[in-house]
Parts: C-alpha cells; structure tokens; sequence
C-alpha cells in the first residue's frame, strides 16, 4: 500500500447545503459506466462517465437514505426517509438519456464539471410508486430476489424480509418472509413524538457461505460477500453453513454487532421468530458502527477461481476497527481470531476494497489499511502476529483527500490496483486511481516520488510510539501507587498484629446509647476508632462492624447470619478519630433481642488498590487482552484485621424513665413503636376499665419472675475496689451492674440499692441488691452477702437480664480468682447438701417435662404448675458466690 | 355552543372552536376512508396525513393557554390522535404517556393546581385530575376516553398496580374499591358522548370492551402458564365472552382446549378446539393443540393425522389483514412467545414434529418421506421460507439430518440413507478445513473441528448400519472405525471450544457421547461377530462395558461372546453383576438421547435378553450340579 500513489480526478459537482455535506446518508454507488448517487437530500442523480454527463435526476417524496443496485434485475432500489423503498429500471434511467439531446450537454460539462443547475429536468417520483411502504425503515440491502430491511420499532430493532418486488410491480406488502426482532433501542424523543432524523443510521451488510449463490456479481458488489466456509461456520453456526444460508450482519448505531441466519427467520404476523434463538450477537463496538465489510486476507493460490473473503470488518465512528478471522489456537482447534485495532476517527465512511485494504475517510484525510497477510519487507517488524492472522498494528496510508462523506470501489479498478469514487462534503464527485505501476519495488531505491510518503508514514509511525509511551507511562505510574498503598497497607497490618498486649496502635471503642430515630426510641452503638499508629489508613482500608444477634448467636442450629457494615475509612491520619453509629433494634417487627454482639475488624481491599493497576494492561501490547480484565484477584480478595469485640446485653440495654435523668433518659418510656390508635383507646378506656392487654392482664394475675443471685460481700469489696468508699455496697454493687449504662451516675449520685427499669420491648425489669447474712454456710459464723434479685414481668426479660448479670458476676470471680484470694473455710456437708438438693429438683423438672409431654390437658395443666414452682426455685440458689 | 348568545371576542372564540372541531372531524373522516380503503400505500398515506393533521390541530389548540371551554375537544383531538398513532405503530411508545401527561396537565391548569401535583407522577396526576373533574363534569366524557387510553398504554406495558388504582378512581361513585381488575374494568361505566360531541376514531364504550377482553385474556394465559388452572378456566371463558375479533376467539378457544386437557376434560376440550377451527382464520394452534390431546389420549393415528393437517394448514401463506386504525385486542396482548403453549412454529417445524412421532411411533416409512420432505424444504431454494426448529426444544440442523438417516435405515432404503449421510459430511466439510498449506504442522495434522465431530462421528455410524443392511460387511466395519476413531479424539473437554451455539452444546452431552461411543463399539462388534471373529468382537464389547458402563446392551452382547468361546468363569461373573444389575431399577430412562441414537441403540438390541438370562442361569445350576 505504501507505493500506490493516488490520482485523484473530480467529475462534478453537486448541490450541497451550507456548510457542506453530513456523512452517514450520501450514496455513491457504480454500474459500468453509470454512477448512481445521493447527498442525502431527495434527489438520485445518475451519472454517466464516460460522456461525462448528468443523466438524470429523480426526485423522492423525502430525504434518500440509502441506494443500492441489482445488477441483475437492472433495478435500482432506493430508501426514502420516512415512506419507504423505491424501486427504478436501470433502464428507465438510461432510456432518458436517449429522450435528451446529447449535443447540448457537451458544452456545459466541459468547463468544471459543475452541474449545479441542473440541466437535466427532474423526474418527481410519486409517493404511489413505492414498492415497501413504511415509514420506520432505516436500513436495507437486496440479496438476490430478497429485499432484507432494518426498521425502528417503538422500542427495537425489527429485521424482515420481504421478496424483492420488481421495477414497476404492484407493490405488495403481503411478500414478507420472516421477521426478527433485534435488541432493544431508543428511539429519540422528540416533542409529541415528531421523529427526527437520525445521526447514524444502522448498516447491513449480506454474507453468504460459498456456493450459495450463483456466481454472479463481483464479491465486493452490491449484494453482500461471500466468505470462506471456515471463517462463515466458525462466525454464523453450522446450522447456518449446512443450510448454506446467507447471513445478514447488522452494525448499529449503539455499537451492536448481531447476525441472523435468513433462512432460519421464520414468516407470518402470529410467529415472529424468538430472537434468542435467531439472533447472534457477534461484538459490541461501543460506538456506532459505519461500516460492516469483508476483505480476502491471504494470497489467492493460482488454482483457486472463486475469490471468497476470509476476514471479517468492522468500523465504528470514532475509528474502532474489528477484524474476525478463522484461526488456530495453541491445541490445533479452529476459533474465531478477533482483533481490535484504533484507527483515526471520526470515521465518515469506509470501504472495502480487493486484497484486504480498508479506504476510510476521516474530515481530515483518506486513509488505507492492508490486513492482508503478505510480509513485506517493509515493515516486517509490525507483522510479528500468528501465522496466518492478523497484524498485530494497523498502519494507516493517507491518499490525501479530506472529508470524503461517501466511497466505493469501482469495479473498473486496473490490475492490482484499485479505483475509489468519492463524494466530498463539498458536493464534488470524484475518483481516486491507486496505481500499483507506480510503486517502487524495492524501498531502497528512495525517489523523490516517495519520498514524501515515507516521511510521512515515519512520522506517523512516531505518533504512535509516543502515544504508546504516554500510555506505558500511565500505566508505570499507576503501578507504582499501588504499591505505595500495599506497603502502607503491610505497615498498619504489621503494627496491629505484633502488639497483642498492651494497648493496640489502632483500636475501636464501643459504646451503646438509646435514641430515636423517626418516632422510634434506637438502641444505637457507637464505634470510635482511634489510629494512634505512626500510619495513615488510606484509600482500600474499611472498617466492617458486624452485628451478631443472640438468637442467631446462640441457636446452634441455624446458620449464623449477621448484619456487617462496611463503612470505607477514607484517609485517617495519625492520631485521627472516626465515629461510626449503626442502630442495633429493635428492628421493624419491633424485636430487639439481647445480648447482641457487636464485633469491629479493619479490611484491606485488594482489589481496590491493586485491581486497576492489573487491569490496565499494555493496549498496543496485547490487545486481545482488553476484553477480559484479569482475574487474578478474587471478588473478596483483602486484609481483615479484627479489632474489638463487644456484647450489648441486657444491663445496658436498660432504660431507666422513673429517673429523672439527663438527656437520653428523657426519650420517655414508650420506647417500642407503638401504634397510634392502641395508645388512644387506652388513654379512652383507661379510667373507666382496666387495661386490657394480655401484658397487664398478666401483670395482674401473674406474680412477676424472679431470679436472686448472691455474692459474698468480700468478693464484691475486694472487687470493686475503692471507687465505692463511702457509698453503701448496695448501692456499688448496683452501679458496677450498670456502669456502662447511663444511669450509673445516677445510681452513684442518688446511692440507689434498688432500680425500676425498662426493658427494650417495654416491660418492667426490676433489679434489687440487699445485704444479707448466710449463715450455714461457714463454720466461723454468718458471711455477709449481697443478694441481687431480678423481676421481671416477662420471663424472657428477666432471663435476658440474669443472664446479663451472671456474665459479670463470673468475669469478676475469675478475675479475683487470678488475684488468689482465698475462700473462707466453708461447711462441705453443706455444699452438698445444696448440690443435692439441686439434682433433685433438676430430675423433677425432668421427669415434669416428659410427663407433660404425654398427659391430657386437664392433669398437665397441674404439672405445669408444679414446673414453674421448680423453676423457680431453680433460679434462687441458696448457693453463695465466694 | 350557540355563537350568537356569547357577545364580543367570545364570539371569535367560539368561532374558532368551530373551525378546529371541523377540522378534527374532517381528519377523523379522512381516518375513516382511509379504514376503508383496504391494503394499500395510498391508505398508508391517507392515515399518515390524517396523523400529521391531528398532530398540526394539537400544536395550535395547545399554543394557547388552557380554558375549560374548549377542554373537551383538545381532549378528545389528543385521543384520536393516540388511537391513530399506536394503531399505525401497531404498540404503544413511551411518548404516548407525555401525550397523556401533557393533556391532563392542561386539564389542571385551568384549576391553577399544576404545581403542587406535579411530582406524583402521572398516577398522582390521575388522582388530582379526577379531583378536579367532579368540579367540570362537561369534562368528564373526554377524560373517561383518555383514561381508557391510559389503561391501555399501562395494560401494555404491564403496570396493573397503577391500572388497578386508576380504575379504582374512576369507580369511585360506583361500588367499593375492589382489587380485582376484572370486575374494576366490567363495572367501569364511561358516561356516554353528547350527540353533538366531536367526532372520534373510537369510543370510550368500545374501548373498555376491547380492554375487558384483552385482559381477560392475558390473565387467563397468565394463569394457564403458571398452572393455575381453575382461574385460568374462567378468565378465559370471561375473554371468549366478551368483545373478541375472530383470531383471538380461536386463541382463545384454544387456549381454552389447552387448558381443559390439562384439567382431565379432554372431551371438552375437544369442543373447544373443534370451535376454534371453525374460526376460519389461522388453524395452526388449534392443530397443534389436538395432536397434543390426541397424544395424551394414546390415539396415535388421529396425532398424526392432525399433524399432518398442521403441516398443510401451515403451508398456506398467511396473508395478513390491514390492521383497523382503531385500539385493537391484539394491540394489548403479549408479545407472541415461542415458550407459550399457543406458539404453533413454522412449516417446517410442524414437519419436524409430524415425522419424529412417526419414527417414534414405528412407523419408519412414514418417517423416512416425512424427513425427506423437510430435508427438501430446508435445503432447496435461496428464499428463507422456512425455519429449522428453534434451538431450545427441536434439534438442530445437522441431527435432523441424521434423524432422517436413521429413519431411511428402519425403513429399509439404506442406499437413501447413504446419500443423506453423505450430504451432511459433504455440508460439514468446511467446518472441517485442512490446514493451509504453508503451515501444515504435522504434529497437529489434520484435526476435526471438536465441537462438530459427535454428528460427523454419528454420520458414519449411520452410514455403517446403512452398509449393514445392504450387506457391505467391509465397508461397515470401515466405517465404525472411522466413527471410532473420531469419536475419542474428541474429549469431553473440547466442548467448550468453537463458537458452539446453545443447541450444539446440548446435543453433545457426556452421556449422548458415551452411548455414541457404546453404540459404535457394539456394532462393529456385532459385524466381527457376523463375520466369525469373536475375538475381535470380545475386545469391542469388553471396550463398550467400559465406556459406558450404564449400557446393559453391551454387557448382552459381551455375555454371549464370553459364552460363545466357551470363557465360563468371566461370563459366571458377567452374568452375576447383570443379575444384580437387572434387580435394580432401570436409570437409562432419566437421559434423553438424540433420536437418532436412540433409533439406532434400537438395532444393535439384543432380541432376546430374558431367554438368554434364563438360558444362562439353568445351565449355570447344571454345571454346579455336576
């Protein structure tokens, strides 16, 4: 391509609007001597050039939007914006040119070519001679005697297929054959859905295995392309090579590259095909698709007639280029090569031509590239692809002619060359010979001729090389980001492993509170987490704070599933703080079940910080790779640090309304959603009735639960040290219970022995603590002991709430246990006598429980009784905690 | 509006509301000749124009600011002009619903409320219009049609919740609130037009018939799909009840028939689809319908006589009517699915159907002129009249091929048969290129294409059997092997390779693959042992029993060798683990294999495995009693 030195002739002129022709509609198409040819108004104009003369001009009812010829019907057809397909004789066309004298046509051409006044009387064509009426059509080719169109439904894309109607035939819309419906598409909106002209419209390009068809036609033709039967099964299936079927390939404006098998679409209003069935999305070029063509790649052998394409192309707007090829893969299989190249956009249009070269215009330039196989010495160093595939790079060959809006290859091309006629946006018909006589046949032999060129060509070959740099650059960069992160990341993980004693360099506080979020009193937690580490948590860092609750917790069976919030921690210095407040209940159904644990961790995301540096690959490299980002990290890849731990139980999920309190305490007690109308038909009822609630009524006839601990009172002093001089052991007992609830203050500032709280759901839970002696127990007299007793009206709470209290009761005996205090000297017999005692009220709630199991109701009602009075007594130990 | 009582500029006013009245009635008549004119562009223009002229009409009664007087008429030009552009599109498009918003939006200006319902959406923008119209009841007519319109539009796009609410609105002075939208839509009353209202293409009376049908319907087919069958009964029957253009009604029927053979009424059913042939119209789902029924009944001959009937009634090209410029049922229903029980296929496909049964049903020479025939449509001519069986339920292209070898072969023309097979591996061989010349690799060599070879492997298969039956006992064992051979290149790993549809992976499961293989060795077997070499018939059977290990037929025939060359020991514990096997229950039921190689396991069964067993076993208790 390099030495084909392009002569460029203009023929005519043509009427263009101001500011010069868009591309997207202009037709240019060649028949012999004829050229057919639209600028996207209503107007074909056929040209003839060997006279060098205007044949005639054809006017439609609308904008022309597509031509396309059947040099075997002699038929040109031709798409009208919004009415439908026309259909002229080729004929017709000629025959007017014999209607007019010839003579004094000579003389006006001969000046510039400029036929701008239109010498030649229009010919209107009558809305009544269209062959296809419809107004949503937007693209069309003719295969043969199929007519293949592409219309805008509401809201997809519609492939039919209709026969192909004859010039002057009645136009019959009953010829549908088959019918597809595409993916989806959005029709532009315009006010009370006028429809507006469409920026790009879809292009269709025909493919048929070989053999299909009469070899009629030259292959790059109107009509579509023949390709070779390996790369058509490979591409189209093998249903459709068995059925030696064409294949319509449909390039969107979305991007969208799709096929339908034509001889799989199937006919009739009641049965359009099912799309996931016939419709194929090959590619997706994620910007509109110009121009669908076929090129022979690899040389022809001398014995091969039938030249059938082996590469498939496609180019969309802003210069992306596809290229399919059958290939070989590493096992010996045959697959699809597909290949992305970048060329210069915006493209304006393209075209095919013999010898794998695709011409494609660009405002500024002409350009060619060669996909074919053949080394040449020139730049062997660029064809470093496999064997028999692609070049790795497309090097694009200027022609030097600027915004060409429409081409075609010219049948009449010289013998390894090729002629192109063009329309430019100003309107100017012209041709564009590629000699190959002209090319040097050894690149060492620099002329003056070409000299230009090869200059040109090195210069652009250095655009590219510093482009590649500037993305190498790029990615070198990124690269090195990620690793700074990673290290940061190695630092923080190092210092909060190796400090397992002592205070830990990041830690995370946890707190509880009530508030009210919307009408609705919250238990809230409060994470702090505190970096007093030397480094910063960067970008990838998070902190996760996973909610466990008890029913979960403590139900083996049932799969633990937690809440975990993940809450990114977004540049956190040195000494920085972070607050985090998640709401832990009730929830929705109301429900708060306590203890919850609440536990924090640190995570580190790999894919975050390093994932984008691993996915910008070298795309001048490799550009195979584009498509599928590496898969090197797992989705869940990272650090997890855990930091703290905590459970929220029954204690500190106490509300306390009867004490005036500061702030929090002045939610008021109505702590669960309660609903409106309940609240007023009691306010209503309540002086006249008593409350009628299962709850009160319970609360009435039922003795509330109750559960006593007792505590030797030395432990506890010993425990609690001296932070409660000067307070009774009561009332530091209770306020130990409750220190991390918000009323200990309260508790110490009003030295409080007893307490009336809420629970969460709304019950009362009443906690008590009172001296008194045992006296069984030691042989050295009565021991001092604080009994703690719980009520509650809800045995569920009270359960929750003793629970709560034994967990602090055995943290301290182990504590004070460590410290090697010693217990006074007890009476055994004692002890065992209360140990027995105990077994055999465990062995009578056991056999209790099974004979309820099998009595009738009347006699268990009894045995029930009879269990609960054990279960109590269960829960008053007169067991003392030494 | 009698011009002359209203002094002063009213009086230009009312003028003009007269020009634009005739001007919405002229285009509505210009609609109605066009409705008339039959199929033709010229219709296609007349009904464009009528539109452009409905929209031109829109543009100026909207330039200026909204007044109450002349509501009603804009009102009703924006129905006809929907009625006339979704009619035109054949659906409905988002812009319908601004078309919608904008006329109701007109309607709250003149209220001044426009703001403060503006956010709601257009329900929201309902449920104030309706509001305000209990203040302008000369409002109420238009607004009820465009209501029916709205219906419609959300009816087709499957927005019941916003359908049902509005629904609700509009009933509001009727009943209570209810939540079905059947009776919602029964109990809508829209109040009669005023006799010198402006002309419309469709009214609000005829508009509502058209949507109680078209729901009915929908809900109906809804409910038949999802197995709901007593509900689906009765919707259907309130759809076959209501307003209903004939191809519905044989949809309906239809669906109707479908619906009572799955509830065990077949005779009711029968009825019903005897109805919907009466519809004259289209007989394919109908047809399709019975075979079904007939098939449930176990009437094989009157299966496939209705098949065969489906076959010719789908021959006929369906010529499709001009659509009416009006809201039409059809309009509202479901994209037609291929997955509904109604979808009746192609021409081609109803053949597919017609000559599997055949071959399935044992009737081979049927079977064999059946797949010809569809061999012969698919193949011939470059018009795409037909269409092979969608991928998900029918086999593809190259096993109807082998389906129609098999059934030539079980009918006896195996000489056909070659021919078919040939023709496949003829179409098949480029999928199976040779390498190009220059870089012919000899450790790669000429490989098959992977993802096709299970059917070309099969091909040759076929084409064994076939020289079996014409006696070419060479030739047959020739072209087992060459089966053989390429059906372990093929690993199972290889699948996923080529640019396989959905349908090519299927049909070469592991376990098609297996039997394939299975089938090949017994049948080579078989032909050594036809030709008196057991040995070479020991080590294909011995080789089957282990690639399939599932084949109880292999085990048979490896029995029968075993005993044959007198191995007593090998066959005693053969004969032990068959024994064990046949107690237990038959699994090979659960795959589904191809056709093609189910007919041919068929031919290499061995006839007579009871007897053989029980052969074996009495001369088993012989030899120990010695």
């Amino acid at each position: 391509m390099a030495g084909l030195a392009p002569r460029v002739e203009y023929l005519a002129g043509f009427c263009c609007p101001l500011g010069g022709l868009a591309a997207g509609k202009p037709r240019v198409l060649c028949h012999g001597a004829e050229v057919f040819l639209s600028t996207g108004s209503e107007l074909v104009y056929v040209y003839d050039r060997e006279g060098r003369l205007l044949i005639a001009v054809y006017k439609f009812p609308g904008q022309v939007w597509h031509l396309e010829l059947l040099a075997l019907r002699r038929a040109l057809y031709v798409l009208c914006a919004r009415s439908g397909i026309y259909c002229l004789s080729l004929d017709q066309a000629s025959r007017s040119v014999s209607r007019d004298d010839k003579d004094d046509r000579d003389d006006q051409d001969s000046e510039d070519g400029q036929v701008d006044e239109l010498p030649v009387p229009v010919i209107p064509v009558h809305p009544d001679t269209c062959v296809l009426p419809s107004a949503t059509l937007h693209a069309f080719t003719v295969l043969d005697d199929v007519l293949i169109t592409l219309s805008q439904g509401p809201t997809q894309w519609k492939v039919q297929l209709f026969e192909c109607p004859c010039p002057g035939e009645d136009p019959r819309p009953g010829g549908e054959i088959g019918e597809v419906e595409l993916s989806t598409c959005t029709p532009p909106a315009g006010s009370l859905g006028e429809p507006t002209a469409p920026r790009f419209l879809p292009v269709l390009c025909c493919a048929s295995p070989p053999g299909s068809r009469a070899p009629h036609g030259h292959p790059w033709g109107s009509g579509g392309v023949t390709l070779e039967g390996t790369l058509f099964g490979l591409l189209f299936g093998s249903d459709a090579s068995l059925l030696e079927s064409p294949v319509i390939v449909c390039g969107l404006p979305d991007g969208q590259l799709c096929c339908v098998v034509l001889k799989t679409l199937v006919t009739s209003r009641s049965a359009p095909g099912d799309p996931k069935a016939l419709v194929k999305i090959l590619h997706h070029l994620e910007e509109p698709v110009i121009f669908i063509g076929a090129l022979r790649t690899e040389p022809l052998s001398e014995d091969v007639e039938d030249v059938y394409c082996d590469c498939l192309v496609a180019l969309g707007h802003h210069g992306r280029t596809l290229a399919i090829k059958a290939s070989w893969d590493e096992a010996g299989h045959l697959v699809p090569e597909l290949r992305e190249y970048s060329l210069p956009g915006p493209v304006l249009c393209a075209a095919h031509g013999r010898g794998g070269r695709v011409y494609h215009s660009t405002p500024s330039d002409l350009c060619v590239v060669d996909l074919a196989q053949e080394v040449s010495p020139w730049d062997l160093t660029q064809r470093d692809g496999a064997p028999g595939g692609l070049p790795s790079l497309l090097c694009p060959a200027s022609l030097s002619v600027c915004s060409v809006v429409t081409l075609s290859v010219s049948s009449r091309a010289p013998e390894g060359g090729a002629e192109l006629l063009a329309l430019s946006a100003k309107g100017r018909l012209m041709t564009c010979s590629l000699d190959p006589h002209s090319e040097t046949p050894h690149p060492t032999r620099v002329t003056s001729a070409n000299a230009g060129q090869k200059i040109k060509e090195l210069l652009s070959g250095i655009g590219t090389v510093s482009e590649r740099v500037s993305s190498l650059k790029k990615a070198v960069d990124q690269r090195d980001k990620a690793l700074t992160c990673l290290n940061e990341a190695m630092n923080v993980s190092c210092a909060l492993l190796s400090s397992r004693e002592g205070p830990r360099p990041i830690s995370c506080t946890i707190s509880t509170s009530w508030s009210r979020l919307q009408l609705q009193d919250v238990l809230t937690a409060t994470c702090l987490l505190e970096n007093s580490s030397g480094f910063s948590l960067d970008r990838g860092w998070a902190l996760c704070v996973q909610v466990l609750r008890s029913s979960r917790a403590l139900d083996l069976d049932s799969a633990v599933s937690a809440i975990t919030y993940t809450i990114p921690v977004d540049q956190l210095g040195p000494g920085g703080q972070r607050e985090v407040t998640l709401p832990l209940g009730p929830g929705e159904d109301g429900a708060l079940d306590l203890p919850v644990t609440v536990s924090c961790a640190l995570f580190y995301s790999l894919r975050e910080v390093v994932g984008g540096a691993l996915a910008l690959t070298d795309p001048f490299k490799d550009p195979s790779s584009n498509e599928c980002t590496p898969d090197v990290l797992p989705e869940q890849d990272g650090v997890c640090l855990p930091l703290s731990e905590h459970t929220v139980d029954m204690l500190q999920g106490l509300r306390f309304p009867g004490l005036a309190a500061p702030h929090t305490q002045a939610l008021g007690p109505l702590s669960p959603a309660r609903d409106p109308i309940h609240t007023f038909l009691e306010t209503c009822c309540g002086p006249v009735s008593q409350p009628a609630g299962p709850a009160s009524l319970r609360a009435k006839y039922l003795p509330p639960s109750v559960a006593t601990v007792k505590v030797s009172a030395e432990l506890l002093r010993a425990a609690l040290g001296d932070n409660h001089a000067g307070v009774s052991l009561c009332s530091a007992t209770l306020q130990w219970l409750l220190a991390e609830n918000a009323v200990a203050d309260i508790v110490r500032a009003q030295a409080l022995s007893s307490i009336q709280g809420v629970a969460p759901d709304g019950t009362d839970v009443h906690l008590i603590v009172r001296e008194v002696a045992v006296t069984d127990l030691c042989p050295a007299g009565p021991i001092q002991a604080m009994e703690i007793q719980v009520e509650s009206s809800s045995l569920a709470n009270m359960c929750r709430a003793h629970h709560a209290i034994i967990g602090r009761l055995q943290r301290l005996v182990m504590e004070q246990a460590a410290r090697g205090s010693s217990p006074p000297d007890l009476r055994l017999q004692y002890l065992h006598q209360i140990q027995a005692n105990h077994e055999t009220l465990l062995r009578e709630v056991q056999t209790l429980r099974d004979r309820l199991c099998t009595e009738d109701e009347a006699s268990s009602c009894a045995t029930a009784q009879r269990l609960l009075q054990v279960y109590r007594q269960l829960r008053s130990p007169s067991l003392l905690l030494l | 509006m009698a011009h002359r009582t209203l002094p002063g500029s009213s009086a230009s006013h009312a003028s003009c509301l007269d020009l634009w009245r005739e001007k919405n009635d002229q285009l509505i008549q210009q609609a109605k000749v066009a409705q008339d004119s039959g199929l033709s562009p010229r219709r296609q223009q007349l009904a464009q124009d009528a539109l452009e002229g409905l929209r031109g009409l829109l543009h100026s009664l909207q330039g200026l600011p909204a007044a109450v007087s002349v509501l009603p008429l804009e009102l009703t030009v924006i129905c006809n002009f929907i009625t006339l552009r979704a009619s035109l599109a054949q659906g409905f498009t988002e812009d319908l619903a601004q078309d919608i918003q904008q006329g109701l939006e007109r309607v709250l200006e003149t209220q001044e409320q426009l703001k403060a319902r503006l956010e709601h959406g257009l329900r929201g923008l309902w449920d104030s219009v309706l509001h305000v119209s209990s203040l302008l009841p000369e409002l109420l007519p238009a607004l009820h049609h465009l209501a029916g319109l709205q219906a419609a539009l959300w009816l087709s796009t499957d927005r019941l919740g916003d359908l049902t609410l509005l629904l609700q609105t509009l009933n509001v002075s009727q009943s209570r609130a209810s939540e079905d939208l059947l009776l919602l839509l029964k109990t809508w009353r829209p109040p009669a037009e005023e006799s010198d209202a402006p002309l419309t293409l469709q009214d609000a009376q005829n508009l509502r018939g058209v949507l109680l049908t078209a729901f009915a319907y929908r809900q109906g087919l809804q409910e038949l799909i999802t197995g709901n069958l007593p509900r689906a009964l009765s919707s259907l029957h309130e759809a076959a009840s209501g307003l209903c253009p004939r191809p519905v009604l044989v949809q309906v029927y239809t669906a109707l028939g479908t619906c009572l053979r799955k509830m065990g009424s077949p005779q009711r059913a029968l009825l019903y689809l005897v109805a919907a042939l009466k519809g004259e119209s289209t007989w394919g789902p109908p047809l399709l319908e019975a075979s079904r029924l007939y098939r449930q009944l176990e009437n094989t001959a009157a299966e496939i006589e209705c098949l065969e009937l489906l076959v010719e009634a789908l021959s006929v090209a369906h010529i499709p009517e001009a659509p009416q410029l009006l809201i039409e049922v059809e309009l509202l229903l479901p994209r037609p699915d291929p997955a509904s029980p109604l979808h009746c296929g192609t021409q081609s496909q109803a053949k597919y159907l017609l000559a599997s049964r055949c071959l399935q049903t044992g009737r081979a020479e049927n079977a064999a002129e059946h797949y010809l025939d569809l061999l012969a449509l698919l193949l011939d001519g470059l018009e795409p009249k037909f269409s092979p069986p969608p991928c998900p339920r029918g086999p593809c292209v190259p096993e109807v091929f082998l389906e129609a070898a098999a059934a030539l072969i079980q009918a006896g023309r195996a000489q056909d048969a070659l021919t078919v097979c040939e023709e496949l591996l003829s179409r098949m061989s480029s999928l199976r290129p040779k390498r190009p010349r220059l870089w012919e690799d000899a450790r790669r060599g000429t490989r098959e294409l992977p993802h096709c070879s299970p059917w070309v492997s099969a091909a040759y298969l076929l084409q064994g059997h076939a020289r079996v039956q014409l006696g070419a006992q060479k030739e047959a064992i020739s072209e087992f092997s060459r089966c053989l051979e390429l059906l372990f290149q093929a690993t199972p790993t290889d699948k996923e390779q080529g640019p396989a549809s959905s349908c090519e992976q299927g049909c070469t499961s592991d376990v098609a693959l297996q039997q394939l293989r299975a089938a090949a060795l017994i049948s080579r077997g078989l032909e050594w042992v036809a030709s008196g070499q057991d040995t070479k018939a020991l080590q294909d059977f011995l080789l089957s029993v282990q690639v399939c290990p599932g084949n109880q037929d292999a085990s048979f025939h490896l029995l029968q060798t075993l005993r044959r060359l007198d191995r007593r020991d090998e066959a005693t514990a053969l004969w032990r683990r068959l024994e064990a096997q046949t107690e237990l229950p038959q699994e090979n039921a659960a795959w589904s294999l191809p056709l093609y190689l189910e007919t041919c396991l068929g031919w290499i069964h061995p006839p007579d495995r009871e007897t053989l067993l029980e052969e074996f076993r009495t001369s088993l208790l012989e030899t120990c009693d010695l």
